[in-house]
């Protein structure tokens, strides 16, 4: 497989991960990515044999469904709304995205 | 009294017998704080109510109360949050933040009464090697400040090592803190998978990390660690500490040798066989064993940590807290907040974890690198079967210049040895072996060790073993 990727699937990254980047960093990526896939990409080419196995590692935890007093944010709602960046009374102040049909 | 002479065992001795308050004794940290800070950028933020906290632990003490860590001055990274004080995982999107609430392990660390010195310098979000990614610029080497500390836990190994704090906690992601702790000759433990809980951590990669500590000695992390640890209804990913059944050790240990055939500092290896060669002495049986899947563990990592990741930093939108920049649209919001308050490298690893994830890609990076993860997780626990621990040096060099790894790629290498750990969830120290000499500084190195799950009590007995060796040899 070949990994060398385009400035177009640069930008396209940087949209889907919502980020800036100059133009001077969008080289800077393709060479670094590229550089990287190409010694990640190993595991792609050797892996063919490996059978996926059915077993797996992960745990299902489970839980009470219930309330507890001792959780974390009880009484935290004033502390967790100075962190917003912008609030009206007790609101997150967001922008506008729905607008009106002209 | 020099604070680079006291461990937390002895000091807690003296403070036992009212040789020392533990005001004086933060003081004396504080004291080499002021000393060296401002050379080695050690710490982001030293609290300026130590005196207050020390005081608290001294008069806990004059009421009866006692505990190994009440009244001990320990440094934390700054991706573990302390409720009330800022954590900004050196990132500048987290500038100014407050923490809302306390980490799982900061409160059971209050709870005990040990002091808060401040919070040390790190990688931003954890992510590199060398603390060269932080955005408040690199934390020097103690042992000699043209070098980098290691990372990402880089300002907690310093801290330790420097005398700036007795002990620290660090993150282990794919080495964090045994990378730091064998470039500043400390000890540092990568706790078994859920040994610790997460809550209240700044999370990278959630698979993976793991909250551990570093010490001048294998006591005082087994001593941080039996403190820390344990099963957490805030992190469902955490266990009860007897979760995993205790093995009887067999005083066997593996080494891959495959592993050790090329890329290594000669001098580093030279340490690593006359380790070997002492625990043998010991009584310990030292056999050659195959990890077939292993020289793969980078890149799997490096593929899965960074999928993780970026999934883990979308929560980073300058709408719920932290940094928040203003565009022309909501989309320009989120990518000016994200695009400015990211540094270099977790916007590499954002879009890297973005590629792997997308549409296309997922079957050839990240589902593959997750099948061979589980290969690589049975391969170790068939290794482990009768085995106390698998050895290796826990770096391949000593710690680098400053500067000297700006290729991101030769920067991801430093963790060859250190990713297996995380990528199978297992328990993983590192111990001092020794130094080597360069450029007329004597650079610290460290030796290995990686158990079974639940098998940090193992590693702890070889370790203190190792530790005897390494004091008598300096």
């Amino acid at each position: 497989m070949s990994s060398m990727i385009s400035k177009e699937e640069v930008l396209v990254l940087a949209e889907l991960a919502r980020l800036k980047i100059s133009d001077q960093e969008v080289e800077e990526l393709q060479r670094d990515i590229s550089n990287i896939l190409q010694y990640v990409g190993q595991v792609s080419a050797v892996t063919t044999q490996i059978q996926p196995l059915d077993i797996p590692q992960l745990r299902t935890i489970m839980r009470e469904d219930t309330f507890s007093s001792d959780s974390l944010l009880v009484g935290k709602r004033e502390v967790l709304l100075q962190a917003l960046p912008a609030r009206e009374g007790d609101y997150a102040l967001v922008r506008k995205i729905i607008h009106k049909d002209e | 009294m020099n604070s680079t002479d006291l461990t937390i065992a002895t000091a807690n001795d003296l403070l036992e017998r009212g040789d020392i308050s533990s005001v004086e004794l933060s003081r004396l940290y504080k004291d080499t704080i002021s000393a060296h800070n401002k050379d080695l950028n050690v710490f982001l933020e030293v609290f300026n109510d130590i005196d207050i906290q020390a005081k608290n632990a001294d008069a806990r003490r004059a009421r009866g109360e006692r505990s190994p860590l009440l009244g001990i001055p320990l440094a934390l990274k700054d991706n573990i949050l302390i409720e009330g004080r800022h954590a900004t995982a050196a990132s500048k999107i987290l500038q100014g933040y407050i923490a809302s609430y306390d980490a799982t392990v900061s409160k059971k660390l209050k709870d005990i009464g040990a002091v808060f010195l401040g919070r040390t310098n790190m990688d931003e979000f954890a992510m590199g090697s060398s603390t060269e990614y932080s955005a408040y610029g690199p934390t020097k080497n103690p042992s000699d400040p043209m070098r980098v500390a290691g990372g990402s836990s880089g300002g907690s190994a310093a801290a330790v090592a420097g005398g700036m704090a007795l002990g620290a906690l660090g993150s282990d992601t794919g080495g964090s803190v045994r990378e730091p702790a064998s470039f500043c000759g400390v000890v540092g433990l990568k706790p078994t998978y859920g040994a610790v809980s997460r809550s209240g951590l700044i999370a990278m990669g959630s698979s993976l990390d793991q909250i551990g500590p570093l010490a001048k000695t294998v006591g005082d992390a087994e001593l941080l660690f039996n403190t820390i640890s344990g099963l957490d209804p805030l992190d469902s990913t955490s266990i009860a500490t007897t979760f995993y059944p205790q093995r009887p050790s067999t005083k066997k240990i593996g080494v891959p040798r495959l592993l050790l055939t090329e890329g290594i500092d000669p001098e580093i290896l030279e340490h690593f066989e006359e380790t070997l060669k002492y625990l043998t002495q010991q009584g310990y049986i030292v056999i050659d064993i195959e990890l077939p899947s292993a020289p793969l563990a980078l890149a799997l990592y490096y593929i899965i940590m960074p999928a993780e990741a970026s999934s883990n930093l979308a929560r980073f939108d300058g709408v719920r807290y932290g940094l928040s920049l203003k565009g022309d649209s909501l989309f320009e919001d989120y990518a000016r907040t994200r695009g400015e308050g990211f540094g270099p490298e977790v916007r590499r690893r954002i879009m890297l974890g973005t590629y792997v994830l997308s549409a296309g890609y997922y079957d050839a990076y990240y589902d593959k690198a997750t099948q061979a993860r589980q290969v690589l997780t049975q391969e170790f626990s068939s290794a482990l079967e009768g085995l106390d621990a698998i050895v290796t040096p826990t770096t391949p060099t000593a710690a680098f210049r400053i500067g000297e790894k700006s290729d991101p790629l030769s920067m991801y290498l430093t963790d060859i040895f250190t990713v297996p750990a995380n990528l199978t969830g297992s328990p993983s120290l590192s111990v001092p072996m020794g130094s080597v000499m360069r450029d007329g500084r004597k650079l610290p190195v460290g030796f290995q060790l990686t158990g079974h799950h639940g098998g940090e009590s193992t590693l702890f007995v070889i370790g203190k073993d190792i530790e005897k060796h390494s004091s008598t040899a300096q």
